[in-house]
């Protein structure tokens, strides 16, 4: 069976279908939803004094995704929309308290995907306890979208707002994780390889939270993967990033399939990972509170001085002993061939 | 300009075969070098493997080639 | 495949003692893209002694397309012919676009990772065209891909006419090449001992290049002008002969067009049957792209640049016409291209 414009028209079939999501997604939480406009949150029952309420800032993000293919290893576009937003709102600090999520799918879409779907959304959002609280769903004419695009917003509430730009000289980077694995799963099914690496899609709000006061600077470094999220850090910061090449954190099955498409690795995109910079004295620390949640964790390279003329960026000490700068990705990721 | 990767046959049929890249596996065209076995190492460009791979290291030509042993001049 | 890393300290400390025998300024020069890569990646260039200065030649084959070529087959694409090419080449501009950019106005434009794919989607798309590029090392498989009924596009070209003319075509300030690893595997060590200069064919590690640029000191040392062969696990004097024989039995040798250069006399290679050749299956709508239409700013210097006797800001284009978003010449094309790099950094 496949969804018709009618899915999407508000009559029968549209409220059939909401039914059918709401369902799956289980109940908002502590938010209410009467299925009317908008849901809402009584913020007595976060359990507040006055006084915290004081120190708290409510943070909002939104995210558009569309991934393609939309089922790969390791995970699916739903399970991407929940934990992107999740993640999103965790990097910085935040406690994340509901997400809001709208669907546009295209005509002829197979209904049992896009059940497939939402129960990969509901399955994550149970686990990391954040309840999708309101949604909306569309239908537009064949050809007007590729397949489904899923669009959320997530509000989060936290004490101490982490951003990118609180690198300090002196501190460590560390990356929760070995890097890359979701561009892996993406490019693999593209392009027909095979190996045991799956998408490192998963949500970091946990993790984040757990060693949220010693962190000074953060980012999940989706889109761009390190290399650009690392330079905007640095260029935040004004301060210069200098990553060891004995240490970086990708499997060889990355580095082989960066090598093998001709894509730099640095430029490889994680779902689930983030990157943060603390003081060198809470470094051991933070790291064996990391290894708790993924043994993989690790120290990376280390936060200088700016160099004058150059301001911030990023480096690569090589094992040759050079020091090489990474740079800023130029946008798609594009096999070649020399 | 031509971007080549090292892999290693792990499986063999006609002019198709499975070449693993540590840890990555793809199917490649073997039609250019025709005697691989399974075992065998190979580089590939674009989807073929142009050459057979040996064990034989430069580094060890160089030594060699210091001591006046082996001119690897062509 | 390399594994003696811990080599590398060594290595560095014999090209540091062969250098400061030479007492002199050496030019040395890498004409391929996998091996700019290998010394951008391992920032090999700060490693090395203040006497020696590594250039970077025309750049891969990409970069070296001419305009007109690219102009071609967008025409083709956009008279309605399915394309399919390798997808380091949808961004590079011809006089009136991209391939990426015809793309984006409908038409059908695949970027491929191999020749196997082009086959496959011709099952769909019979009328489809390969866009085939690349120097030896990447023609056999277009050749096959003949063999197999694939409609080409030929902007193949030879790699040694280009060494020679750039060699010849003016003054060189080049004592030694870092040579292809890659061509050699197809062409063999033989071709090369005609160009009369110091080359050391090498593969694309660090360590590598290391030695390949080792043993050109030792020859600029020696006053010795010889084809040394580092990468010895893969490149045999003869080539690959399978590859070569499926190259001449497809591909006949013309003029080739290089963007920047021009036409350089038997540098590139065209489909031999007449059928499967695009060139002469699509001449009326070829026939019809008005080149007087084109932008043709006059002044590219890249052979000089290339050559190293011009610096890119003597250039009258750098920067003005010629930029990373609308390159001329290859030196602005490719990433690691001088001009690009120039004007990234300087």
């Amino acid at each position: 069976m496949t969804i018709s414009l009618d899915y999407g028209g508000g009559g029968a079939k549209s409220s059939e279908l909401i039914k059918q999501v709401r369902k799956i997604l289980g109940g908002a939480g502590k938010w209410q939803n009467s299925g009317d406009d908008s849901a809402s949150l009584a913020l007595s029952k976060i359990n507040l004094s006055k006084k915290a309420c004081q120190n708290q800032h409510l943070l909002l993000t939104t995210d558009a995704f569309i991934v393609d293919p939309i089922f790969f290893p390791g995970g699916d576009i739903g399970k991407i929309a929940v934990c992107g937003t999740i993640n999103d709102l965790a990097v910085m600090g935040a406690r994340p308290l509901g997400i809001s999520l709208s669907i546009v799918v295209e005509e002829g879409f197979p209904k049992a995907d896009f059940l497939k779907i939402i129960k990969s959304i509901a399955k994550v959002s149970k686990e990391a306890g954040v309840p999708i609280v309101t949604g909306d769903t569309k239908v537009t004419e064949k050809g007007k979208l590729d397949k489904i695009e899923i669009t959320t917003a997530g509000i989060g509430m936290a004490e101490k707002v982490i951003n990118n730009a609180g690198a300090q000289v002196g501190d460590v980077v560390i990356a929760s994780g070995d890097l890359g694995e979701h561009t892996v799963a993406l490019l693999s099914e593209r392009f027909g390889y095979r190996s045991r690496v799956s998408s490192d899609c998963k949500p970091i709000d946990k993790e984040m939270l757990a060693i949220g006061k010693f962190v000074h600077a953060a980012k999940d470094p989706t889109r761009g993967g390190l290399a650009a999220n690392l330079v905007e850090m640095a260029e935040k910061s004004k301060v210069k990033i200098v990553l060891d090449e004995n240490f970086l954190p990708y499997k060889k099955e990355t580095i082989a399939l960066g090598g093998l498409l001709g894509i730099d690795i640095f430029s490889f995109a994680s779902e689930g990972r983030f990157l943060a910079t603390v003081s060198e004295k809470d470094a051991a620390k933070v790291l064996r509170i990391l290894k708790k949640f993924n043994a993989q964790a690790k120290i990376i390279g280390k936060v200088q001085k700016p160099v004058r003329r150059r301001g911030g960026g990023i480096y690569l000490q090589t094992k040759l002993g050079s020091l090489r700068p990474i740079e800023m990705p130029n946008g798609k990721l594009i096999p070649r061939i020399c | 300009m031509c971007l080549a990767f090292p892999g290693k046959i792990v499986a063999l049929k006609n002019q198709q075969a499975t070449a693993d890249f540590d840890g990555v596996k793809k199917d490649i065209n073997i039609s250019l070098v025709p005697d691989v076995a399974v075992g065998d190492f190979v580089i590939v460009h674009a989807g073929f493997a142009i050459s057979q791979l040996s064990t034989e290291d430069a580094w060890e030509v160089l030594k060699e080639y210091e001591k006046g042993t082996k001119m690897n001049h062509v | 495949m390399y594994k003696s890393e811990k080599s590398l300290p060594k290595l560095l400390s014999k090209i540091e003692k062969v250098a400061s025998q030479i007492k002199r300024n050496v030019v040395l020069m890498e004409v391929c893209g996998t091996h700019t890569q290998t010394v951008s990646k391992n920032g090999i260039r700060s490693l090395l002694p203040k006497n020696i200065k590594l250039l970077t030649g025309p750049g891969c084959p990409v970069c070296v397309t001419a305009q007109e070529d690219i102009d071609a087959v967008v025409a083709l694409a956009k008279a309605g012919i399915p394309i399919a090419t390798y997808g380091d080449m949808l961004r590079v501009p011809g006089f009136f676009g991209s391939l990426e950019q015809a793309r984006s106005q409908g038409a059908k434009v695949f970027s491929v990772y191999s020749v196997q794919e082009a086959l496959d989607l011709k099952k769909d798309f019979p009328d489809l065209v390969f866009f085939g590029l690349g120097f030896e090392t990447t023609t056999p498989m277009t050749a096959m891909a003949l063999q197999n009924g694939l409609t080409v596009y030929s902007s193949h070209k030879l790699f040694l006419p280009a060494m020679d003319a750039l060699l010849e075509a003016g003054q060189t300030k080049i004592d030694g090449f870092i040579s292809p690893g890659h061509i050699a595997t197809i062409i063999g060590t033989r071709p090369f001992e005609h160009l009369k200069v110091a080359q050391v064919i090498a593969g694309f590690e660090a360590e590598d290049v290391l030695v390949a640029i080792y043993l050109l000191l030792c020859q600029i040392r020696d006053g010795r002008k010889e084809v040394e062969n580092e990468y010895v696990r893969l490149v045999k004097k003869e080539g690959n002969q399978v590859a070569q024989k499926l190259i001449w039995e497809n591909f006949k040798i013309c003029d080739g067009n290089w963007r920047g250069f021009g036409k350089i006399a038997n540098s590139g290679l065209e489909v031999k049957n007449p059928e499967l050749n695009a060139k002469i299956k699509y001449q009326n709508i070829l026939a019809k792209i008005d080149f007087s239409q084109a932008k043709k700013p006059t002044g590219c210097r890249c052979g000089q640049i290339i050559r190293g006797t011009l610096s890119p800001k003597q250039c009258p284009m750098f920067g003005k016409v010629c930029t990373p978003e609308n390159p001329y010449g290859p030196c602005m094309v490719s990433e690691e291209g001088a001009c690009n790099n120039y004007l990234r950094y300087a």
